[in-house]
């Protein structure tokens, strides 16, 4: 009866596809191997092996256990040592040539063990940056995946949802309205020539005081944010803030913040079943976006610029704004998207301050007929 | 301590016979019923961070149950959230296994559960995630499959390949390489194939009949897109 535990696992075609569990001694000669009793009570023996008789190499899953095999007489026998004691023992007792292969495997598994850690090390390091990424609120990560999603993605998007959406809608083909936002969107889209973008407008005849730009430069406006206003150069300032999110992307960049860069990955690895709903689900999003402080602050001053360089007269936007945050009459839409801030108008005026003053070039059009177009009453009219 | 599968099939439950002061570690949440001599702990292996980084890194339990028999004798019911079967292994101190972090259901005190963090491409390529159990030391450990499970036993030096979705616990003497499941990359990994792994033995390989995966890609086409 043998009262120590197994420390090694003996393989050969009469034994279990498990092995067998067996006790390893390392002596000056070789090996002594105890099999133990299997349930059916049987004696356990005892067998010894000399040195010569073995083939060793390193084996199991992670590299690391001691491979002995020899021929027994029932076969091809293996043994799979892992206990580190025993291996140690079996390296000082063994002859060089045997040892060998395991001081190879050894130096092979240091290695490996040494590469993994650096792998891991460096994606820890990665997962921690990502961690405080997120802890601080930066934004890196999000532009990181946005840059990494391209124009044309952003363009399918953008036109499906602006299709779905103008399906529904009152659409304004031609008109005074029409002329006019067209010529703004001109006006300052002859600023930015190396966009990526062809930009598109529709004028939606609604009473919703709101405007919106998708991403990949799909604008809809509504009469209803044009009625508000008392100057082409109001609405224009709008239009360039919109124009602004377009070009910095930020649309995708809330997209990918709140469903998750894996949704992106799914549409543009395109998996077809599953794409019509993903899509239809951004579209909801896209129209509900509502975007953070920092990207309308970005908007905003981006748009600034972008009203000056097309020589549009910029204290329009930053009036607009005010009276837009101001006036309890109704809801304003824009502004469940765009949520304002008296410290955004503020920055606009002290921006506007430092820049150069130039002379404006009026609109074409005139704005008391594009508004009496639109059925505005005559009394709200200068 | 004794087992037995009660209901073997896709539903079954294993019924635990537990000697006074003798106790088990179970999958949380996987206790059905027990004799009001056992008193259920819930512990954090690891300690707290460790459990948090574990949650956090494999989704893994954040607890295991540790059922213990501490007013006399009792026995206990346990059974997984999966519907598949529960196999019962005896840990002899030598053999070791591999575990798939959802394929662990209950140990028996002498089992040691350890946390391996895999190789890289293993974690990435291999399906089941970048942390699977070790399960060494002594006694009963249970384990269980989504569907039926196959015990494929390998010779020294035999191979044999498994979709990498459905295996399930693979003993330490076992090697294994993974492979794309078909030519080309983008093949590998649009067609939902994905990869394979190349076992090679000597030792045990466990395979569940039911991929979760595919079953929950599956389930998900009836579920409507909110709006
Ligand atoms: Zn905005």
């Amino acid at each position: 009866m043998v009262e120590s535990t197994p420390n090694a696992l003996c393989f050969g075609d009469e034994f279990s596809a498990s092995g067998a569990p067996c006790l390893v001694h390392v002596e000056d000669h070789g090996l002594t191997i105890t099999f133990f009793p299997d349930r059916d009570g049987a004696v356990s023996r005892s067998e010894s092996l000399r040195f010569s008789e073995l083939t060793v190499s390193a084996g199991g899953l992670d590299h690391d256990q001691l491979v002995a095999t020899w021929v027994g007489f029932k076969g091809q026998r293996t043994l799979y040592l892992k206990s580190s004691d025993v291996i140690r023992a079996f390296r000082q007792a063994a002859p060089d040539h045997l040892s060998q292969p395991l001081e190879r495997a050894a130096e092979q598994v240091r290695q490996v063990r040494q590469r993994h850690r650096m792998v891991w090390s460096i994606v820890g390091g990665a997962l921690l940056v990502v961690v405080l990424g997120l802890w601080f609120g930066s934004d890196v990560l999000v532009e990181l995946a946005v840059d990494r999603i391209p124009v044309e993605w952003e363009r399918k998007l953008g036109e499906s949802t602006y299709h779905d959406f103008l399906a529904h809608q009152d659409v304004m083909k031609e008109g005074p309205s029409v002329e006019a936002v067209k010529e703004m969107i001109h006006r300052l889209t002859g600023q930015i020539p190396e966009s990526p973008y062809t930009f598109e407008v529709t004028v939606v005849k609604s009473d919703v005081v709101n405007a919106f730009a998708l991403p990949g430069g799909y604008i809809v406006v509504f009469t209803g944010l044009m009625k508000k206003a008392e100057s082409g150069e109001e609405v224009a300032g709008v239009l360039a803030h919109e124009l602004n999110h377009v070009l910095q992307r930020h649309g995708l960049e809330r997209i990918v913040k709140q469903l998750g860069f894996v949704a992106v990955v799914s549409i543009v690895l395109g998996n077809p079943p599953g794409l019509g709903g993903v899509m239809k689900q951004l579209g909801v999003e896209l129209m509900t976006l509502k975007f953070g402080r920092a990207q309308e602050t970005e908007a905003d001053l981006t748009g600034l610029q972008l009203l000056y360089r097309a020589k549009i007269d910029p204290s329009g936007m930053i009036t607009f704004f005010q009276r837009l945050a101001e006036k309890d009459e109704g809801r304003v839409e824009w502004l469940s998207t765009h949520p304002m801030s008296n410290a955004r108008a503020e920055r606009l005026k002290t921006q506007l301050a430092e820049m150069p003053k130039q002379n404006t070039e009026p609109f074409t059009f005139d704005w008391t007929n594009v508004r009496a177009s639109q059925g505005a009453p005559i009394s709200t009219l200068r | 301590m004794k087992s037995e599968i009660l209901y073997p099939g896709a539903f079954p439950m294993v019924r635990l016979e537990l000697a006074e002061g003798e106790h088990i570690k179970a999958e949380s949440g996987a206790m059905v019923a027990c004799s009001p001599t056992i008193d259920i702990e819930s512990k954090m292996e690891g300690g707290f961070l460790g459990a948090l980084s574990r949650k956090f890194l494999t989704g893994e339990k954040f607890f295991f149950q540790t059922l213990r028999a501490s007013r006399g004798a009792g026995e206990v019911l346990l059974a997984p959230t999966v519907p598949g079967e529960i196999v019962v292994l005896e840990l002899d101190g030598v053999n070791e296994y591999m575990v798939q972090k959802d394929g662990f259901l209950a140990g028996a005190d002498g089992v040691v559960i350890d946390s391996q963090m895999q190789s890289m491409s293993r974690g990435l390529l291999g399906g089941e995630g970048f942390f699977i159990l070790k399960m060494s030391g002594k006694g009963m450990l249970a384990l269980n499959s989504f569907g039926a499970i196959h015990k494929i036993e390998l010779k020294p030096g035999q191979e044999y390949i498994v979709d990498n979705s459905h295996l399930v616990a693979w003993s330490t003497t076992t090697t294994y390489n993974i492979e794309k499941a078909t030519s080309g990359w983008v093949a590998s990994f649009t067609s939902g194939e994905g990869f394979v792994c190349r076992f090679r033995g000597p030792g045990l390989v466990y395979i569940q009949s039911r991929n979760p995966g595919s079953f929950g890609a599956w389930v998900r086409q009836f579920i409507p897109v909110s709006q």
